[in-house]
Formats: C-alpha cells, sequence, structure tokens
C-alpha cells in the first residue's frame, strides 16, 4: 500500500507564523466502507473472544492436571496408610507373641547384672 | 417519493406494537436481570458451583514400647461395595469378581440381593480396602457403585479398650480417651468451594472459590506401655480365673511422674466391635468410673496423716482388746488375738482397725475422735490426698466419688473412726493409687495421667513437659509409712517377691453396701502396693478383685494378681537387685 501526496495546504496561522514552511498531508486512496468496519470489528472482537477462550482452557487444563496430581496424591496416601497399618498389625504384641520366633524362646536359667 | 407515516396508518399502528413488545421486553429484562439478579446468580451458582466437605482426618492414638509410640488406633479408608440392581447387566460377573476380592467382607447371598430388580440399592460387601476397591473398579462393572468411609482399626486388639473408647457412627468419641480428647482428636474439617465441570473436577474460574484445608486431628501419645497393658491384662485375666472373680481392675503408676502405665478392666471388650458387646458396663473404665470404699488399703494414709501430724510413729504402742468403742458403735478387728499392747506397725501387718482408730483418736484428744480430728484427717484425706475429687485423668467417665467432711451432719466421730480403716468413703482406684504414689515417692503427690506427648506433623514425638508436684506429706513421714509397708509385706509374704529388691504394699478386703446395707455375702479384695529399690520406687500398683455374692479377699485374690505383675515389672524396668 503506498500513499501520493494530493494536496499541500498551508494554514493561515502557519502563514502568519511560520512563513515558508509547508505542511504535508496525506489521504488514503483505500476507502473502507460501513460494512467492512463492521466486519473489521467483529473479527478483532472474535480474535480477542479467542484469545481470552485459550487463556481460559490453558488454566481449565491446568485445573484438570492439578486434579489429577492431587488424586495420585490422594492414592499414595492411601496406599501409605494401608501400608502403616499392615505394618503395625505385623508388629502388634500378638503377633509378636504368636510368631515363631517367640515360640521357640525359653527362659534363662539365671541373670547376672553388671555392677554398677 | 416522499414516504412517511400517515395518522392511524398500519405502519404506525406496527410501530407502536413493536415499540409496545420492546417496552415489555424492556421491563421483562429490567426485572430479571436488575431486580431478580441476586436470585438467579444464585441459582447459577448452585448449578455451577460446588462445595465439598473436606472431612479432618482424626488423630491417631499411640502407646508407648518403653520410651517409642507404637499405634494403638488408626484410621483406615475403607468402601462399602453396592449395587443398583435395576441397573445392573451381568450378575455372574459382578458376583464372581466380588466374592473372588472382598472374600470374607461379602454377602453371603449375592445372587438373591442382585436378583431384587426392584431395588436400587443392595449392599454386596463392606469393609473393602481401597486395594480392594481398585481391583473391583478396574472390572467396570455396571450398576455396581463405592460408598468411601474412614473408620478405626486397632492394631493391638482389645488392648486398653477402656482406656481408648471407641468412635460411634457419627464420628464422635464414646467413652475413655476418645470421648476425653474428641475436641482434640476430631480436628476441623476444610472446605472447597468452587465453579466445577460435568464431571466434579473443580476449575479455577468463577470469582467465589474457596479452598480451605482441613486440619487434621491431634495424635495422641498415651502413657499407657503397651507391654506392661499387655501382661497386666494377662495377669487379671489369669487372677479371675484362678480365684473365680467376675470382674478385676488393675492399675500401674510411675509414682516419680504420676503417668499411668497401664489400666486394665475386665471384662472387656473389643472397640472394633463395640455394637457387639452384650454388656454394655464393659465400656467403663472402673479404675476411674467405679467408686468403693476402699478398705484396709486407706489405713497407709491415716498412719501417714499421724505421723505427719506428729502423734504417733510406726513404733507407737496401744492396747488391743480386738474392740474400741467410738460413741455408741463398738468397732472390732476382723483379725482376732492380736490382743495386749501392740505397736501400730504390728496393727498394719495384721490390719487391725482398731490401731487406726487408735491413730484418728490421737489426732484429737486421745480417747475420742474430736473436731480436730476429724478437720485434720479430712485436710489429709480431701485435700492431701485428693480422695472423693475428680484427679482430672484423661479418661472420660471420672466420678468424683465422696468423702464427708465434718461440716456435715453426717461426718461425725463414727464415720471418721470407720474412714481410718477405710469404710465409709467412696474412692475410685485411681484417687487411692495416685495417694499412695505420694509415699511411694517421698512426699509428692502427681496427678495421675494417661498422658504422655504428641506425635507433631513432622511424625515426631514430642513428649509433655514433666508435671510439677505439690507436696502433700513430710518426705520422713513418706519414707516411714513406705517402709512400714514394707514391713508388712515381707511380714507374710516375703518369700513371693524376688529377692534383692524392695517391695512393699497393703491388703485390703472391703464390704460392699447394697440397698443401703452392707451386703453379708459379698465383699471386695484389693491390694496395693510398689516395687523398686531401697531408695526409688519404680511402680505403683493396684489390683482389685470382685463379684456379685463372691466374697474375696485382698490377701487371698488380689495380692498373687499383684506379686504376678510385680515380679514381671522388676525385668522389664530392668531394675537391679541389691547383692
Amino acid at each position: 500500500m503506498s500513499y501520493q501526496r494530493t494536496q499541500y495546504f498551508s494554514s493561515r496561522r502557519q502563514q502568519n507564523w511560520s512563513r515558508n514552511q509547508n505542511t504535508v498531508a496525506f489521504v488514503s486512496a483505500i476507502k473502507l466502507g460501513p460494512v467492512t468496519h463492521t466486519v473489521l470489528v467483529a473479527l478483532m472482537i472474535t480474535i480477542l473472544g479467542l484469545i481470552y477462550l485459550t487463556q481460559a482452557t490453558r488454566a481449565t487444563s491446568y485445573d484438570y492436571a492439578t486434579q489429577k496430581i492431587d488424586s495420585q496424591i490422594a492414592e499414595l496416601n492411601t496406599q501409605k496408610s494401608d501400608l502403616q497399618i499392615e505394618n503395625a498389625r505385623l508388629t502388634a504384641l500378638e503377633t509378636v507373641k504368636n510368631s515363631r520366633v517367640a515360640s521357640t524362646m525359653t527362659t534363662p536359667a539365671t541373670t547376672n547384672y553388671v555392677q554398677q | 417519493m416522499k414516504l412517511e407515516l400517515q395518522k392511524g396508518s398500519r405502519s404506525k399502528i406496527l410501530a407502536a406494537i413493536v415499540l409496545g413488545i420492546m417496552a415489555v421486553f424492556v421491563v421483562r429484562l429490567f426485572y430479571l436481570q436488575i431486580i431478580q439478579h441476586d436470585y438467579y446468580v444464585g441459582l447459577a451458582k448452585d448449578e455451577q458451583e460446588k462445595r465439598l466437605d473436606l472431612p479432618a482426618k482424626r488423630g491417631e492414638i499411640f502407646a508407648l514400647d518403653g520410651q517409642t509410640p507404637v499405634p494403638l488406633v488408626m484410621n483406615q479408608l475403607v468402601y462399602t461395595v453396592f449395587a443398583d440392581p435395576s441397573i445392573a447387566t451381568d450378575d455372574a460377573k459382578i458376583i464372581d469378581t466380588i466374592e473372588k476380592v472382598a472374600g470374607g467382607n461379602a454377602r453371603k447371598n449375592l445372587q438373591t440381593l442382585l436378583d431384587m430388580k426392584n431395588s436400587r440399592y443392595q449392599i454386596l460387601a463392606t469393609n473393602v480396602t481401597s486395594t480392594q476397591a481398585n481391583m473391583i473398579k478396574k472390572e467396570d462393572l455396571s450398576g455396581v457403585g463405592f460408598q468411601e468411609e474412614s473408620q478405626r482399626v486397632y492394631p493391638e486388639g482389645s488392648l486398653a479398650a477402656q482406656t481408648l473408647g471407641f468412635v460411634d457412627a457419627a464420628g464422635i468419641g464414646q467413652y475413655g480417651v476418645e470421648s476425653y480428647l474428641n475436641d482434640r482428636l476430631t480436628g476441623t474439617d476444610g472446605l472447597l468451594q468452587s465453579v466445577t465441570d460435568v464431571n466434579d473436577i473443580p476449575l479455577t474460574i468463577g470469582d467465589d472459590n474457596i479452598d480451605r484445608p482441613a486440619v487434621n486431628g491431634q495424635n495422641i501419645v498415651l502413657s499407657i506401655d503397651r507391654n506392661v497393658q499387655s501382661h497386666v491384662e494377662q495377669a487379671l485375666k489369669d487372677g479371675l480365673k484362678r480365684t473365680g472373680a467376675t470382674r478385676g481392675s488393675a492399675i500401674v503408676v510411675d509414682p516419680q511422674s504420676g503417668k499411668i502405665m497401664a489400666m486394665a478392666n475386665l471384662p472387656t471388650y473389643s472397640p472394633a466391635k463395640f455394637g457387639q458387646t452384650k454388656d454394655i458396663a464393659a465400656f467403663n473404665n472402673n479404675v476411674v468410673s467405679a467408686p468403693y470404699e476402699p478398705g484396709s488399703d486407706v489405713k497407709t494414709l491415716t498412719m501417714a496423716t499421724g505421723i505427719d501430724k506428729g502423734v504417733v510413729n510406726a513404733d507407737s504402742t496401744y492396747i488391743n482388746t480386738d474392740h474400741i468403742q467410738v460413741d455408741d458403735v463398738t468397732i472390732s478387728n476382723a483379725t482376732l488375738g492380736q490382743t495386749g499392747k501392740i505397736t501400730l506397725q504390728h496393727a498394719l501387718n495384721w490390719s487391725l482397725n482398731t490401731g487406726f482408730v487408735t491413730v484418728a483418736m490421737r489426732l484429737g484428744n486421745g480417747t475420742e475422735i474430736t473436731r480436730q480430728a476429724r478437720d485434720t484427717m479430712y485436710d489429709y484425706f480431701h485435700n492431701k490426698f485428693h480422695l472423693g475429687e475428680l484427679t482430672g485423668v484423661e479418661v472420660q467417665g471420672e466420678i468424683p466419688g465422696t468423702v464427708i467432711p465434718p461440716t456435715d451432719v453426717q461426718g461425725n466421730a463414727v464415720r471418721y473412726s470407720n474412714m481410718a480403716f477405710g469404710q465409709g468413703l467412696d474412692v475410685t482406684m485411681v484417687q487411692v493409687a495416685a495417694a499412695f504414689s505420694s509415699i511411694a515417692n517421698g512426699g509428692k503427690y502427681y496427678s495421675p495421667t494417661v498422658l504422655a506427648g504428641v506425635i507433631d506433623k513432622n511424625g515426631n514425638y514430642v513428649p509433655n513437659k514433666p508435671q510439677t508436684p505439690s507436696y502433700n506429706i513430710k518426705k520422713s513421714t513418706a519414707d516411714q509409712v513406705r517402709k512400714m509397708t514394707h514391713v508388712a509385706r515381707g511380714t507374710f509374704f516375703a518369700s513371693v517377691d524376688k529377692s534383692g529388691y524392695y517391695i512393699g504394699g497393703k491388703t485390703g478386703t472391703s464390704q460392699v453396701i447394697k440397698n443401703g446395707q452392707y451386703s453379708t455375702d459379698e465383699t471386695v479384695g484389693t491390694y496395693l502396693g510398689y516395687g523398686g529399690t531401697t531408695n526409688t520406687s519404680r511402680y505403683v500398683i493396684m489390683v482389685r478383685v470382685s463379684g456379685d455374692h463372691q466374697e474375696l479377699q485382698g490377701a487371698r485374690d488380689a495380692l498373687p494378681i499383684f506379686t504376678d505383675i510385680s515380679n514381671w515389672m522388676l525385668d522389664y524396668l530392668k531394675i537391679q537387685p541389691k547383692g
């Protein structure tokens, strides 16, 4: 797109205060009618809307990722808790008393103490 | 050609109608968007936003294994598997999967349940673990759903059941520590308020989002030592089997700190199956909630009162005739024949009532239990030994008992003569054990406690600060009574103790009041004692056995249980014998 000089003019004020200094104005050769303007505005609004939607969708995708991680954390916590319970059951007194190791233990005949 | 609307033309009428309709729209929109704004915003929020309660995890309860916390009560996520028979299609696959995965937790009549096609909800399995639930979920069974819930689990079974209590279906602690510390254990639920998608996944869009995390309940560490507790429960069980008593209680206290190492009661129950307990009396912790007339155990406190006031000592003598007159009542000894001039040590050895009525008299004018004597006894029993008042032990259902003051019309000389040998007052075992601990430790009274500390957020055990005791009697008094009980035990029962240790104690056999009168066919047997080295008592044990229409005795029925626990404690605490 190019512009061409179409007119020379100088204002009265310039004539008075700035003699021999001309001002140049360019006028576009392309004329945009009201329909074109409307379409352009609509396009801009659409683009802005798309940008907004993109951002919102991106935020939502983060929400899904967060939710997935939260679910994994909850699942791992549940597994940890189950393992702790299993550990507690395996080390409970009754389990230890009934273990094979405990059943083979014997009471010492004599006990010696270190003199303090 | 100039177009213009003519007056009364159809165009004008149409314009008016259009304007009218527009006006209706404007008014309606104004009403909906401005006047009804809040209402419709509310409806939209209800549709778009979800409020999810984030349940706080109930605090877990730990006991000690030596100095290391071990879990007694934990939380586990479990699932109830249910079916909607009206939409369940592949019954055979559902039954096969549930039976294979849930095992014993599955209902027995699954086919019958799934055949109820008019029903929308039938429980197929309960208490299914998360691992099992995930295995069932993988099968993608149509018409099968899951309900998640948190339940208390007890790795040690029924150990310390009455001290722990349980949590009811509403999530509220009942009995024991669960009830007493319910607020600390419960925590505060959190809240997640957010716009969600169709799958209820929270989204960050929206202006009213709230994300308030749940504050979990505190993890409590009890002073109960699981090894001591286990042995005490076994010793009590063996003792009841041996004696035929139907009820038994025992408490083990560290006299140097007031921390309770064990509290046991029989019959007991399983907190995990509290709903199946036939007799709800088993929920009560009788150590703290069953006041009784303690009997001769209290003679140690009477003796301490007399010595501390300087009116008697172990070698003080009196003339024993096996009977003593107080006002219009004659008090007799249970054991007859130790007559003549005897010492109070001798009276303690033989548990002679007359000796301790004599002590009460010497707190007055020597021949009567005067108001001054009663005031002194009340001051020691109630204010210094804290009998007849709540000790503050952190177990629900503690009962204060009763020590009638001299200001009461019933607080007369006869009442106080009975109190001198342990009748005429209602106290709990925890009160007596705490009072006796102050004799065993040299005159320091510690309020009994079952709390040892907490587990912090990082999983570290943080013990409570040591308790500051009150000094209720002189050290010399405590030491003298301690020695007297050592001699009393040694007089008849020295052979049952491991040699090289310093053990002392006092038997108690007390009558039971039924329907306002002393029963003639029922007595309660108790034994109260300590053990350790010559210089330091390491434990105080109190045992009580009882039963309806059973005449149980301290020496015959309660003492062997004490001895069993005491000898085991000497090994467990690794106390070095003398010599």
